[in-house]
């Protein structure tokens, strides 16, 4: 039994785009997110995120374990980040130093310091921008896009027929795997098996994690039987496909795609001639 | 088949035209210019391993592996939605996942090696790069394309033992040779710079905050992991399946993740070292441990499918 993404068609503004057209600007997000480290240029990708959502009318229950989840994740990864001071140091050499923790005992030895410098402080804010607008518009995507569109989204993105199929059908495994995992889990943890505390060495503890990932995948692979046989019934990839339904881009899709393809070449631009690197308010420097 | 290599050329040339216009519009507006391409290159990255895995293909093109049919479509798809919710789940945020002194398990990378080694390699490569972008998409992490094509090219080259047909014994060896000469250079290069921190370990629990110094067992995970692959290969002599699976999903590991990891050079701006020592033995060195283990147990259980249903 096939577990599905929480689509429905909410006559959402989003969701009037041909989702070749929304896929386009979601790649150009996302490789113009990557371009830049500065919180100017960040809030802009921010705002076109929290955009999308608000238009996309996902209501707040329908989505907010998943908003919880990444918002958690993210807001952890970003304040271990400048607990740490971790990764910051590709993109700025300098700290100013504003104070020092110290705790005031040691642990093995070890006293526990924390460094608070601008730098560190901007440097987690600037990934939780980047992170957390990649993330929103990642998240709409299942909740907006038709599962009956995938398959012919892909293809109409260039892709050759068979490997846009397999990505309709990835697209539509993920959450029933996800739903294999968990009821693994639950029977191997009705047989004693404990994920949380697995003890011994290393090898030992890789070989404890096989009564997880061998059961759901063998069963995955025997499941697939079932499908490859159905598709081949119907004469999958004989000949030269066609697709039951049709996508047309209208207006509005150019404009999507020419605005996206625009944000992307001026983002490049941008980050070529060393615009949008880490930055730091120069009067909180001095 | 002209037609695939024409759109490929072209679409190169695109990317390469826009990229000199950009530097030759700068350049007329200000000719002392210094251009900053880190970023960029992360675009120009997925297109060298795209072109890596397109040249293979269009040596041995003439080979049957590449032949895509609805099994190969069914497995990829398969493949790719497993890896991505593997990687999602024991990427520490849904589990703790355990590590061992400064090694986290990450055992999702089994899933490439095993589905390349299994089904070929188009199945590999998608398994390893199109699952390794879900699993990243889930988690809301979608930073680092090149290690998407690093992941593809796991599976890709766990998938070309198919090449080889027959010869598959004579492989493995060579493929042995090839791994260990690899691993010794990187456990080389560990010793050479001690010093450098661990960019990829992060461990809360311990309380060990920033990027500790890698330790000694970290820095030789590559040659623990050779050692197990070559004990599994000596072990099952007899079955050349396992033993196959195993030593080729040790060279994609090293190469895949080699890939991404020196890709990081430019990306990144790391030095050699840093490069080598911060990430490439911190990431393939367990992995390599999973190859040794989890690889067999997912091969033999495949096996006793097939019997079951024949196929």
């Amino acid at each position: 039994m096939l577990v599905t993404w929480r689509y429905r068609d909410r006559e959402a503004f989003i969701q009037s785009f041909d989702p070749r057209a929304w896929i386009i600007f979601y790649s150009c997000f996302l490789f113009s997110t990557l371009m830049f480290w500065d919180l100017r240029y960040l809030a802009y990708f921010m705002v076109l995120a929290l955009l999308s959502l608000y238009f996309s009318r996902i209501q707040f229950k329908e989505m907010y374990r998943a908003l919880i989840f990444i918002g958690g994740f993210v807001t952890i990864f970003s304040l271990l980040t400048f607990l740490t001071g971790r990764g910051g140091m590709e993109v700025y050499t300098e700290e100013h130093i504003i104070t020092t923790i110290s705790a005031p005992f040691t642990i093995f030895g070890w006293q526990p310091t924390l460094t608070i410098t601008v730098e560190r402080i901007f440097f987690a804010i600037s990934q939780f921008f980047r992170v957390f607008s990649i993330s929103i518009m990642t998240i709409i995507i299942p909740y907006t896009l038709n599962p009956a569109h995938y398959g012919v989204t892909f293809r109409g993105l260039g892709l050759p027929d068979k490997f846009a199929y397999a990505m309709d059908l990835t697209m539509r495994f993920i959450p029933t795997f996800g739903r294999d995992f968990q009821l693994t889990l639950d029977a191997q943890r009705a047989r004693g098996y404990e994920i949380e505390n697995l003890r011994g060495g290393l090898i030992e503890q890789v070989r404890k994690m096989a009564p997880l990932i061998v059961p759901v995948t063998i069963h995955a692979i025997i499941g697939s039987e079932d499908i490859i046989d159905a598709m081949d019934l119907r004469a999958f990839g004989v000949g030269p496909r066609t697709w039951l339904i049709q996508l047309f881009y209208h207006k509005r899709d150019y404009a999507l795609i020419i605005l996206s393809v625009l944000m992307l070449i001026i983002s490049i631009s941008l980050s070529l001639f060393g615009f949008g690197k880490f930055f730091v308010p120069p009067t909180l420097i001095n | 088949m002209d037609n695939t290599l024409r759109n490929v050329a072209l679409s190169l040339v695109g990317v390469l035209l826009i990229f000199f216009l950009i530097i030759w519009i700068g350049g007329t507006i200000n000719p002392s210019l210094q251009l900053d391409e880190t970023a960029f290159l992360r675009f120009v990255f997925v297109i060298i391993g795209l072109l890596i895995v397109f040249a293979v293909y269009w040596v041995t093109r003439e080979n049957g592996i590449w032949e895509v049919g609805t099994r190969e479509v069914v497995y990829m798809s398969i493949g790719a939605a497993l890896y991505a919710i593997f990687s999602y789940l024991f990427n520490g945020t849904v589990f703790a996942v355990p590590s061992v002194s400064q090694v986290a398990l990450r055992p999702a990378i089994c899933i490439p090696m095993f589905f390349g080694y299994a089904f070929g390699p188009v199945v590999g490569f998608f398994t390893g790069a199109v699952g390794n972008m879900f699993g990243d998409a889930l988690t809301g992490f979608g930073l680092s394309p090149q290690w998407s094509i690093g992941n593809g090219l796991v599976g890709f080259i766990s998938g070309l033992v198919w090449l080889f047909g027959e010869d598959r014994k004579k492989s493995i060896d060579r493929v042995l040779i090839i791994s260990g000469v690899l691993a010794l250079l990187g456990t080389l290069v560990f010793f050479l710079n001690r010093s450098i921190p661990n960019m990829l370990f992060f461990d809360v629990d311990a309380g060990i905050f920033g990027d500790q110094q890698i330790t000694l067992i970290a820095g030789i995970t590559l040659l623990i992991g050779f050692a197990l692959v070559l004990i599994v290969r000596l072990a099952f002599r007899g079955n050349i399946e396992i033993a196959a699976a195993v030593t080729w999903g040790m060279l994609g590991n090293l190469l895949g993740i080699g890939f991404a990891a020196i890709s990081d050079i430019w990306i990144n701006g790391f030095s050699l070292p840093v490069a080598i020592v911060g990430e490439y033995i911190p990431s393939a060195g367990p992995n390599l441990i999973f190859a040794a283990i989890l690889v067999p147990l997912l091969v033999a259980a495949y096996a006793a499918v097939q019997r079951q249903s024949g196929r």
